[in-house]
């Protein structure tokens, strides 16, 4: 049996065009929504009914692409994974994720976003290479699970928009590429973590997080950014102290 | 295509004093009364150095309602910060694997607050009764 959208709520949209608008408004809309509703379906029967021009990403609709994260209620969240009924009465405000430009209306520019995971070198180095002739790397199940919630980063950018930090200074490398990092520096097959130490050096590395934790609360698949962060501040104090010692050793 | 205009948003300054960034703000700040004390205590030193007439004035202020009430939201500050220094320890320190599976973050917490608890009881426990 199929429930009657016979409720209503109110969703407030921050809109942008750049050809048209000087800034970014708020547009009103009443959107009929059934108990199973996301906000991400009530943005997708605005487009259909109401305003074909209302811009936003979306792909999975199952908190799995990433794709749809948006400022909720002024909370980051993922559009698909939020429910209306949660949020009934409303009126549910609904912005492009903080801390990023806007692109038009919930679209935001991702460019430095992307350089920033690419920065680190997101992918296994072997520490000891070898065909595929002789086998897998193998691991046991307490090897993976030092890295494996760090592994389930779904590149939404949430943590970005919660995170003040980066909101004061876009230079600073951020929480999710350093859960992708320690992903990777964490993984007992991986030799590649002195090409990726340069991105967690200095302010615009681990050392311009002020241990807000507002990235590990807002991540919907429970990375736990802020550990990734701060724990990479150890291993660059003993990089930068040790530094003499590892010359030494290469020699 | 259309034109490309990425409207940047300003971040607003007063952001630490907002909704949800008070509980970190008045965590960090709780940080401050470990200065304050310090400085309490140093001031004790420097009356102390200066002889007994001084030590003595130090005294007398130390036992002043304005020194009471200073101290008293001095260990209600520090005691927030204990409470949150051990919520975040667990996400600054190493991940800790036993018997193949991550420590809970919540039992790491548990553990350190008790230990802060035990010890901090212990020695008021024995300045108070002063044993030998």
């Amino acid at each position: 049996m199929t429930e009657r959208a016979d409720k209503t709520i109110e969703l407030r949209v921050l809109r942008y065009n750049p050809v048209t608008d000087e800034k970014p408004h708020h547009q009103s809309f009443t959107v009929p929504y059934t108990s199973d509703m996301s906000v991400l379906q009530g943005l997708q029967w605005i487009k259909d009914t109401i305003d074909g021009s209302l811009t936003y990403r979306w792909s999975c609709r199952m908190a799995i692409c990433g794709s749809c994260g948006m400022m909720i209620n002024a909370e980051p969240k993922l559009a698909c994974h939020t429910l209306l009924r949660d949020l009934a009465p409303g009126p549910v405000t609904v912005e492009p994720l903080n801390h990023f430009p806007i692109e038009r209306d919930l679209v935001v520019t991702v460019d430095d976003f992307v350089k920033k995971i690419e920065s680190v070198t997101p992918w296994l180095i072997p520490k000891h290479p070898k065909p595929v002739s002789e086998g897998p790397y193998n691991q046991t199940p307490a090897q993976m699970a030092a890295y494996e919630n760090f592994s389930a980063c779904i590149n939404c950018m949430l943590c970005y928009a919660a995170c003040p930090q980066y909101g004061e200074n876009p230079k600073f490398i951020g929480p999710a590429a350093m859960a992708i990092l320690q992903r990777y520096d964490g993984d007992s097959r991986d030799g590649g973590s002195a090409l990726r130490i340069d991105a967690v050096h200095g302010e615009d590395g681990v050392w311009g997080c002020t241990a807000v934790g507002a990235c590990s609360d807002v991540c919907p698949k429970a990375v736990d950014p802020m550990h990734a962060v701060n724990q990479n501040k150890m291993n660059t104090a003993l990089d930068y102290f040790l530094r003499f010692l590892k010359k030494r050793d290469t020699k | 295509m259309s034109e490309r205009r990425p409207y940047v948003r300003p971040m607003p300054r007063d952001w630490w004093a907002r909704w949800p960034f008070r509980h970190y703000t008045v965590r960090e700040l709780s940080g401050v009364t470990i200065a304050i004390y310090a400085a309490v205590l140093l001031s004790g030193l420097v009356a102390l150095l200066q002889g007994p007439a001084a030590w003595d004035a130090w005294r007398g202020w130390l036992a002043s309602p304005a020194s009471l009430v200073l101290h008293g939201a001095l260990l209600i500050a520090m005691l927030w910060h204990v409470r949150t220094w051990f919520q975040i320890l667990p996400k600054t320190m190493p991940k800790l694997i036993l018997g193949g599976t991550p420590v809970p973050q919540r039992t790491i917490t548990l553990i350190g607050t008790s230990v802060a608890v035990i010890c901090s009881s212990a020695l008021v426990a024995f300045v108070l009764w002063r044993p030998f």
